[in-house]
């Protein structure tokens, strides 16, 4: 009985102790900050949802200056300038967006920057956004969105002694056949050229093969004389994988130019992007701009980078 | 074993009064210090602490900045990657160091007029507040490196600050009572062990052992008494009551070498056979053990008192035997 009595007593004073917070000093006084917590990634997508699904609604892309930025919001209003030229509607709203996955880096300044997965079933495919705060004034915005096939699997994402994932410097290449920027640069000009030197380093993956496809397609035409560009924006947001490799998000600028001989005229099926923004086609010359966002997948080691997926779009266009 | 236990309890206990009684009367019923108001001599927008100033957690913390002729100011909490990216740029006075109650050291640091936005605005603050000639902020410090900022709202300035600061432990004045009770508690439980302890010892240095029910057996305990010329009695141990026994025995064996002569038994007296004492035999010692009277009923029902040499004529009947019939 004294026993019982004991052991109650014991956690009675085990628990009114637990329960005072004792204040102390801290030993550690690094500058750090977890980018977002569970709570501040809800009120982050559900005000994405809330100003994407009115910009649909108004088949307006201005609302969405509000919650993107850079490449994904021009890719965004590309599309919805297509949509308004060609008087159809935008595909589905972002309120069936279902955040799946969510990895959170803590940084010692500006910016801060949060990955999240969110399954899209109207497409039936997986974004794996990117959204940044580049200050402590500015608000966040969502500024990659690569999409990928739902079956397709993403590395595990190392994590630190915080539990915050950790992030690579672009231009840390340690532990990897090359560095985040150096597999950007080698990936856009494999993209360009097939047979560059760089090529060698490169997965060729479906990416690759589809986008050389349609160049080969557009070169073949006759009176025409079709050049393809890409290049590779600065890298600026990549995870760190278990394997010891890299998550990278890479923005490249496509750029599609027609020199046209006389007499000739370029045009584009109905109902295309490339119809919406040249809508009575190229005869003389005309350029075609494009973004695409690949997600890039540098492993440990000495295998070589691959695209786990891509988002992109027509965001320009100029010809006569 | 529970004896050092309850000492270690008790002590615990001691100690746990002593910390509750100290953080009860130090803090006071409001459960924290308080100093101010401090007058910040500055003419600029922003006040505020460089990142490793504030290095505890835990802590609840009041800081009230107070202007003249009702000038609007915010004051605000914050996680240090957070404060320093929102006034790195703009001319500020910064807090170098600050130690309790209220010793700082300050530099002015240049940059920008302004601020880049609104501080009302900002949604990262961990606790913030505004007001028209004064505002504070209550919070506990969380185990984040932060910073606290005073700033001036609109076209104003700082010019006239006055700051309050209090700090203490939420709800500390009642913990500091909850812990002298707990203490106490832990005091009376050590003792209650420390008795226990001693009276299981006591139990088994008289072999008194628990059964496994633990139910307890008693047995009788024997206290050897020794009684002197004056007839006083002195407990004794046993040992010491084996010693006395046998040298009594041995005295008596020393004082009788030789058997008293005995006697000539007396000749003994007939016993009447009537069954009833005589006055004379009453005088002679010669009390039978047990007169037996041995009678004869007959058919009338009639008792006829009869000699042991008749009974032989008559079948016995037993008053036993009867009975059960």
């Amino acid at each position: 009985m004294r026993r019982r009595l004991l052991v109650v007593s014991l956690a009675v004073v085990a628990l009114l102790l637990s329960a005072c917070a004792v204040p102390g000093e801290r030993d550690d006084l690094t500058l750090r900050k977890k980018a977002a917590d569970a709570g501040e990634v809800d009120a982050i997508f559900d005000r994405y949802r809330e100003v994407r699904d009115a910009a649909i609604d108004l088949l307006d892309p201005k609302p969405l200056s509000t919650v993107e930025t850079g490449a994904v919001l021009a890719i965004d209003s590309g599309s919805f300038e297509v949509s308004q030229r060609l008087s159809t509607t935008q595909r589905g709203l972002s309120r069936g967006l279902v955040v799946t996955h969510v990895e959170t880096p803590a940084f010692s300044k500006y910016p801060l920057w949060f990955l999240a997965t969110a399954y899209d079933p109207s497409a039936k495919v997986n974004r794996v956004q990117i959204f940044e705060r580049e200050s402590a004034v500015d608000p966040w915005l969502l500024v990659d969105a690569p999409q990928t096939l739902p079956e397709a699997t993403l590395p595990e994402i190392r994590h630190g002694a915080h539990g915050a994932a950790l992030v690579v410097k672009p231009d840390d290449g340690a532990g990897m056949s090359m560095s985040p920027q150096d597999a950007a640069n080698a990936y856009a000009e494999v993209l360009a050229d097939p047979t560059s030197a760089a090529s060698g380093g490169i997965e060729q993956d479906d990416f690759i093969r589809q986008m050389r496809k349609a160049a080969e397609t557009n070169g073949s035409l006759k009176g025409v004389t079709f050049t393809q560009t890409w290049a590779a924006e600065d890298v600026r947001h990549v995870l760190r994988t278990d394997d010891g490799g890299a998550l990278v998000f890479v923005t490249l600028l496509r750029q599609d130019t027609y020199d046209v001989d006389d007499g000739v005229t370029v045009t584009w099926p109905a109902g295309s992007p490339q119809q919406a923004f040249l809508a009575s086609g190229i005869s003389t010359s005309g350029k075609l701009r494009y973004y695409h966002q690949v997600l890039l997948y540098v492993p440990g080691g000495d295998k070589k980078p691959r695209a786990l997926g891509q988002y992109g779009g027509v965001v320009g266009a100029d010809g006569v | 074993m529970r004896t050092k236990l309850g000492w270690a309890v008790t002590v615990l206990g001691a100690l746990c009064c002593v910390l509750g009684l100290a953080l009860a009367v130090v803090l006071g019923p409001d459960s924290r210090f308080r100093t101010g108001p401090h007058e910040v001599d500055t003419d600029g927008t922003v006040v505020v602490t460089a990142p490793k100033v504030i290095s505890w957690k835990g802590l609840q913390v009041e800081v009230l900045a107070e202007l003249p002729v009702n000038k609007p100011v915010f004051v605000g909490i914050g996680n240090s990657v957070d404060v320093q990216n929102y006034v790195g740029d703009v001319e500020r006075l910064e807090v170098t160091s600050f130690s309790t109650p209220w010793k700082v050291k300050t530099r002015e640091v240049s940059g920008k007029e302004g601020l880049p936005g609104a501080p009302t605005a900002l949604d990262w603050w961990i606790a913030d507040s505004a007001g028209l000639g004064g505002a504070s902020v209550s919070t506990r410090l969380p185990d984040q490196t932060v910073s606290a900022a005073i700033v001036a709202v609109g076209a104003t300035n700082l010019t006239g600050l006055k700051v309050s600061f209090a700090y203490g432990i939420e709800g500390g004045f009642a913990k500091g009572i909850a812990l002298v009770l707990v203490g106490a508690g832990g005091i009376w439980g050590g003792r209650l062990m420390r008795t226990y302890d001693a009276d299981e010892d006591d139990a088994e240095d008289t072999g008194d052992e628990s059964v496994d029910d633990g139910e307890v057996v008693e047995v009788e305990e024997i206290v050897y008494v020794y009684v002197d010329e004056d007839g006083v009695e002195h407990e004794i141990s046993e040992e010491e009551a084996a010693a006395l026994e046998a040298a009594e025995q041995h005295d008596e064996a020393e004082a009788d070498p030789e058997p008293e002569p005995e006697p000539e038994p007396a000749p003994e007296r007939p016993i009447a056979t009537t069954g009833v004492l005589t006055a004379a035999d009453i005088v002679a010692g010669a009390v039978p053990e047990e007169a037996v009277t041995y009678v004869y009923v007959d058919e009338d029902g009639v008792e006829h008192e009869i000699s042991p040499e008749e009974l032989e004529h008559f079948e016995p009947a037993d008053d036993d035997e009867e009975d059960q019939s």
